[in-house]
């Protein structure tokens, strides 16, 4: 939901998806480019942070709360890498941490936060449907987009049935103990996966009633100034990952 | 042009389970006439509906559009469903895409036509509704009035000739159903035939000129609306009252208080005439 409010509520919501999608794909080469010194790569996650945050006016405080699962996976993998568990000479068992190791979690950080920063830049700054505009664009294949499409719907359909059925359950005491819980998860899982085979062909049925025979097909958003848009992005895209190059390649930083 | 826009002739229909749908059921829409079935619950209106449509096709019986019988082949069908909207009672069960724009353009892009003619479309049947400026807002953060109203637009972005609305006042409040009324007097205004199922025969006597009674799978009778008077016992089969304006007016004309003339179909438009004669 987060991520959703940040995409319809940003400054360069109204900016070509084309744009903002060339702009990251320049974030990700440059994740790649500068992943081999931290500082570079590092460089290159903030010019990406200070672009979503100050340019497209994603709040920070949302940024951070969106980033902090990814972040926090992270870690963990980072520390697991950094830390060897090794039996050394006369020592018995010890957990060490070597070069080698360091050197691969400075790799794998650097290159991850910039990919990271990369990705949170198109989502937060891109509603959904505009990315599946996109996907479309880049000849995705139909059956993907139609679940994306359906999925993406339906989940806040779902999420609407969930509420309204957990809260009826709530005040019929349905979780007023760790047994009745169960018991009424159990009931709201039953009743949740027969609402969807319903909906499912519900939907169908409307499908068919606007005359659907295959893909499902819609107008694309206009984008008014989408050519400027295109080719400022593919700059900004193509600088930046000239920069995690030039960066990781003896330039200082 | 045949005078009758739909005909159902002793239409019978059977789900998968068995259960009777339709039992002999006949109906005629006239060409730009205002039409509501009225029904209980479980009386076949929607089945009835999805016959309109091609959404179901009849075990027995025949439906005609124009006055030939429905052709249920693939190219038969996109004609019958280019020529007759369907709305659905829940929006939550039509719309399919997460932007307004995107899902009133689903239906003029099955027809076939380019982003033009389908853009052109789609602006003209977000302004009917009036929802041209909340064209680019998500769906799931749209009221429950505004989301019918998409589903109403999705359907008229396909110019068709017929519109057949599924209990469209349900779960609307007063304001909102006021506003779906002005929809649709625009669009009969336009020359569109509409056909609405409600349980409200007060509304149905105010909007409608042709009444059709339904129950246990077939339509009992369809009447027109300003002589529903005269049909009390129809009413009565189905377990409905004549609207409580009919009796009012009966009684203030046996008292003296209104003079004789055209029936009044609301009782806002009773108490305007009192007001006047007050005056």
């Amino acid at each position: 939901m987060l991520i959703e409010q940040s995409a319809y509520a940003n400054r360069w919501r109204t900016v070509a998806p084309d744009a903002k999608g060339l702009f990251a794909l320049g974030g990700l080469v440059a994740a790649f480019a500068a992943a081999g010194r931290l500082e570079a790569a590092l460089a290159v996650t903030a010019a990406v942070v200070a672009a979503t945050v100050l340019g497209a006016r994603v709040p920070l405080g949302l940024y951070l709360r969106v980033a902090f699962p990814a972040l926090l996976f992270l870690a963990v993998s980072a520390l697991s890498l950094a830390l060897s568990v090794d039996r050394a000479p006369g020592d018995g068992l010890g957990v060490h941490v070597t070069g080698a190791g360091l050197d691969q979690v400075s790799r794998v950080t650097g290159r991850s936060l910039a990919g990271l920063a990369a990705l949170l830049f198109l989502v937060l700054t891109t509603p959904l449907t505009d990315l599946i505009v996109l996907a479309r664009r880049l000849r995705t294949p139909e059956v993907l987009l139609d679940i994306m499409v359906l999925c993406y719907r339906t989940l806040f359909v779902f999420s609407g049935a969930l509420h309204d059925m957990r809260t009826a359950q709530a005040a019929r005491l349905g979780y007023a103990n760790s047994r009745l819980t169960f018991r009424a998860l159990g009931d709201l899982t039953a009743n949740l996966t027969l609402q969807i085979w319903q909906r499912a062909h519900a939907l169908h049925q409307a499908a068919l009633a606007r005359n659907s025979d295959g893909p499902l097909r819609f107008l694309p958003t206009p984008h008014p100034h989408a050519r400027r848009h295109t080719l400022l992005g593919g700059l900004a895209g193509a600088l930046l990952a000239a920069l995690g190059g030039l960066l990781a390649h003896g330039g200082a930083v | 042009m045949s005078d009758l826009i739909l005909e159902l002739d002793g239409v019978d229909f059977r789900y998968p389970d068995g259960s009777m749908g339709l039992d002999g059921c006949s109906l005629a829409i006239r060409r730009g006439s205002r039409n509501v079935l009225i029904g209980a619950n479980g009386a076949g209106k929607t089945t009835l509906f999805q016959h309109c449509n091609g959404l179901l096709r009849p075990t027995d019986g025949v439906v005609r559009y124009a006055g030939a019988p429905v052709d249920y082949g693939r190219a038969g069908l996109r004609a019958l469903r280019s020529k007759v909207g369907m709305v659905f009672q829940n929006p939550d069960r039509q719309l399919f895409s997460a932007s307004v724009r995107e899902d009133v353009s689903f239906g003029p892009i099955n027809l076939g036509l380019d982003e033009a003619a389908v853009t052109a479309r789609v602006d003209a049947a977000l302004a009917a509704v009036g929802m041209d400026d909340l064209a680019r807002k998500p769906v799931h953060n749209l009221s429950f009035g505004q989301k019918k109203r998409v589903c109403i637009a999705g359907v008229l972005a396909m110019e068709p000739e017929l519109l057949v609305l599924d209990e469209p006042m349900a779960g609307l409040d007063q304001a909102m159903q006021e506003e779906l009324l002005a929809v649709l007097e625009r669009l009969h205004g336009r020359g569109m035939t509409i056909l609405l199922a409600t349980h409200d025969i007060h509304f149905a006597y105010r909007w409608a000129d042709r009444i059709h009674l339904m129950a246990a799978g077939r339509c009992t009778a369809s009447l027109d609306a300003p002589a529903l008077a005269d049909h009390e016992a129809e009413l009565a089969a189905i377990g409905l009252r004549l609207p409580a304006v009919i009796g009012l007016q009966r009684l203030l004309r046996q008292q003296g208080l209104l003079a004789e003339g055209a029936p009044l179909h609301s009782c806002t438009a009773l108490l305007a005439r009192l007001q006047e004669i007050q005056r």
